[in-house]
């Protein structure tokens, strides 16, 4: 029941994430955080089974590093998002596939704000706003009805906000609040929320 | 030499670069680990895992012939003065209980200490072997291994095995100078958390259920020791699968500490008197 | 896939035909190892079953395999042999590698533990019991689960009536639950002499073989002292 929420707004993208980290019945962390910054402006986060999502993040955060230094270039959001359904989709044809939800949230060329979904099926979606798992059903008519094109990032938290409360008032376990994140031209940074 | 060379003699192989080329990927052996464990072998057969679930798992099998040690209640968490560990020690296998003398708390090396929860023979065998590794480290290094690479070690090679059959819940912890007093969570599924406070096993709520309402990080060492065994007693008291006796350790900067081993039966009377607690039990 | 014949034509259908590989047996039988203040001995039933079948009466499955050690595993009998076969063969290349040192029970019990856990994946159906003298010459027991994962003790029975001598193993041995007649508090633990622990053992395997169906016919003990390793004989019921 991890909550991953996406929204994109002008000039910047939030992202946010449950804090809480399951195993069974017992809550084992309430200060998790799922997501990876992989460069500058671009930030991945991540749920499923639990192993492979730490596992492929690291994979992904590492290679994109890797490929700055050969060719002495950042990769944008778009090619990471390429890179990472590419990914997925061979891990699905093999015999162990990693069995994880994909969020990136980015500047591309670190002007224009990105947002995507990937699932473990390699299904890529580019979206305005969105969120993985049972948050979805919550989420989503909230932002149908409030999301602006273009809104300000003070708007988009403002969004946030009330998804956070609908969440906090339905859901029926406690996720132990959420870790946000922005994206904009100074790179990825924490928000007090 | 490029840095392309040399970043590609350093750069990861995901497993998937390895299992597309269609091998079996149960070659297990060919994880680039430096490893010092014999080949392992598997069963000449199209699905070796559920080979292994059917003798093995006695969740889905009741009458499979080889049992597998389960159950247990195991606990660690960070304080002022460093970290204690306190588990409980019977092994059961079914109904039967196997053993009430198990040593749950593996001595890895003189500074870090690792728990048993899951598998016995797992977490035997590859805390140990995390033992070797961390000596070499050492010899390799001349510095002693941080917490945070031990654990990440030993997870990774867990995670080599995934959907395999391994069963571990497991707890990594040392002090450090750089690092301090670190705990980390390690399971058979790859995970590996870092945190203040953890319990593991069938035992886990019950022992949450004390330590969580009594810790503080400013507990003295006697009032943590107390706290970590009277957690373990809770379980024992509670969960069938945890029992025999309790014990304790304490890990300090210049290493950990053995606080004895406190035979559950007498104990409970003690902490009962001492306490006026326990009163769903009549003496 | 398979061809079927019905009253009016060969009907060819394809379904998979399933075959569960099961490559494990039990042949019954128990163990018991005791460890005293300066011998050990390691014990077994000769019955040698498979389902409600007596295949042999004396069929021994407790070895002296060499530098005063003592090695049962008891469960599937191809496991066992396998395995101590496998021990043996790792015995005469560590001579062979360290000027005949003798190995001690530490290493051999460390040796023991790579070899089970190298079949992890496909494991030995035994339940392993090593018996010897530590490096101070005091008796040592190790037990061992069947991927591995071993202690040592005090005493510990294995095998299909594990659940009938274990108990009384723990009152009789570590005095589990006894009280001192004189002072009402705990029995002080102490070490058993040689004739007591062989009456024990005795005892121990005459009871379980009233009361088990795989246990019977012939009771060896294999006792390890300073001097070196010698079997005595017992017969059992044989019915």
């Amino acid at each position: 029941m991890d909550i991953i929420l996406g929204i994109r707004v002008k000039d910047s993208v939030i992202v946010a994430t449950s804090k809480a980290f399951t195993r069974g019945i017992s809550i084992l962390k309430d200060n998790d955080d799922k997501t990876r910054t992989l460069n500058q402006f671009n930030l991945l986060a991540f749920t499923g089974d639990s192993g492979d999502t730490t596992q492929f993040a690291e994979y992904i955060q590492a290679n994109i590093q890797l490929f700055s230094m050969r060719e002495n270039t950042e990769m944008d959001s778009k090619s990471i998002a390429s890179y990472i359904r590419q990914q997925l989709a061979s891990s699905l044809r093999s015999r162990k596939p990693y069995q994880v939800q994909i969020m990136l949230g980015g500047l591309n060329k670190g002007i224009e704000p990105f947002l995507t979904i990937i699932d473990y099926l390699g299904t890529r979606t580019d979206l305005p706003y969105c969120a993985h798992g049972y948050a979805a059903f919550y989420t989503m008519s909230l932002l149908d009805h409030h999301y602006k094109e273009n809104m300000s990032l003070e708007d988009g938290l403002r969004i946030l906000k009330l998804c956070h409360e609908e969440l906090d008032k339905r859901m029926p376990v406690d996720f132990k609040g959420l870790n946000v994140k922005v994206i904009d031209k100074d790179g990825v940074r924490d928000v007090e929320f | 030499m490029s840095i392309n060379d040399i970043s590609y003699r350093f750069s990861h192989k995901s497993q998937l670069d390895q299992n597309n080329n269609d091998e079996l990927p149960l070659n297990i052996n060919n994880f680039n680990l430096n490893s010092l464990a014999p080949s392992i072998s598997i069963p000449p057969i199209s699905q070796p895992t559920d080979f292994l679930r059917a003798h093995t798992d006695d969740d889905i099998n009741p009458d499979c012939n080889i049992k597998i040690a389960h159950g247990t209640t195991t606990l660690a968490f960070r304080f002022k003065e460093g970290i204690i560990v306190a588990v409980d020690s019977r092994a059961t296998a079914g109904n039967w209980i196997a053993s009430q003398t198990v040593k749950k708390v593996i001595e890895i090396n003189p500074m870090l200490l690792g728990t048993m929860a899951g598998g016995a023979a797992d977490c035997q065998y590859w805390e140990t072997w995390l033992g070797t590794q961390c000596r070499l480290h050492e010899l390799r290094n001349k510095e002693r291994i941080s917490v945070c690479a031990a654990s990440k070690i030993l997870s990774n090679l867990v995670y080599n095995y995934k959907g395999m059959g391994l069963s571990m819940g497991t707890m990594i912890c040392g002090f450090t100078p750089k690092e301090g007093p670190t705990i980390y969570y390690v399971d058979s599924d790859g995970t590996r958390l870092k945190g203040d406070l953890f319990c593991v096993g069938s035992g886990q709520t019950f022992a949450y259920g004390v330590l969580d309402s009594n810790y503080k990080w400013d507990l003295t060492v006697d009032e943590a020791l107390y706290l970590g065994k009277r957690s373990i007693l809770a379980a024992a008291h509670r969960d069938a699968f945890s029992g025999g006796s309790i014990n304790l350790f304490h890990v300090t900067e210049n290493g950990w500490v053995f606080h004895g081993n406190h035979d559950v039966g007498p104990l409970f009377w003690e902490i009962k008197e001492a306490e006026g607690s326990f009163n769903n039990v009549n003496s | 896939m398979s061809t079927l014949a019905s009253e009016y034509s060969n009907e060819v259908t394809h379904d998979v035909i399933e075959h569960r590989f099961n490559p494990y047996s039990d042949n019954g039988g128990t163990i018991l190892g005791i460890a005293g203040e300066d011998f050990a001995v390691l014990a077994g039933d000769t019955r040698h079953t498979t389902g409600y079948s007596i295949n042999s009466r004396y069929e021994p499955k407790v070895f002296n395999i060499g530098d005063d050690l003592l090695l049962t595993a008891n469960g599937f009998q191809a496991d066992g042999t396998a395995l101590i076969k496998n021990f043996k063969n790792q015995l005469i290349q560590y001579h062979f590698n360290n000027d005949n040192k003798k190995m001690s029970i530490e290493s051999s019990a460390r040796l023991i533990q790579h070899l089970l856990y190298g079949k992890r994946f496909f494991p030995y159906y035994v339940h392993t019991i090593l018996a010897g003298l530590d490096s101070e010459g005091k008796g040592s027991i190790y037990s061992f689960d069947p991927v591995g994962s071993y202690e040592r003790e005090q005493c510990r029975a294995g095998g299909a009536a594990a659940s009938l001598i274990m108990p009384f193993l723990d009152n009789q041995v570590n005095f589990k639950n006894q009280l001192d007649p004189e002072t009402g508090n705990k029995k002080q633990l102490k070490y058993l002499k040689l004739e007591e622990v062989v009456e024990l053992v005795r005892d121990a395997f005459s009871s379980a073989t009233e009361r088990h169906i795989h246990v019977g016919d012939g009771l060896e003990i294999l006792i390890v002292t300073k001097e070196g390793v010698r079997t005595e004989y017992y017969p059992l019921k044989r019915d």
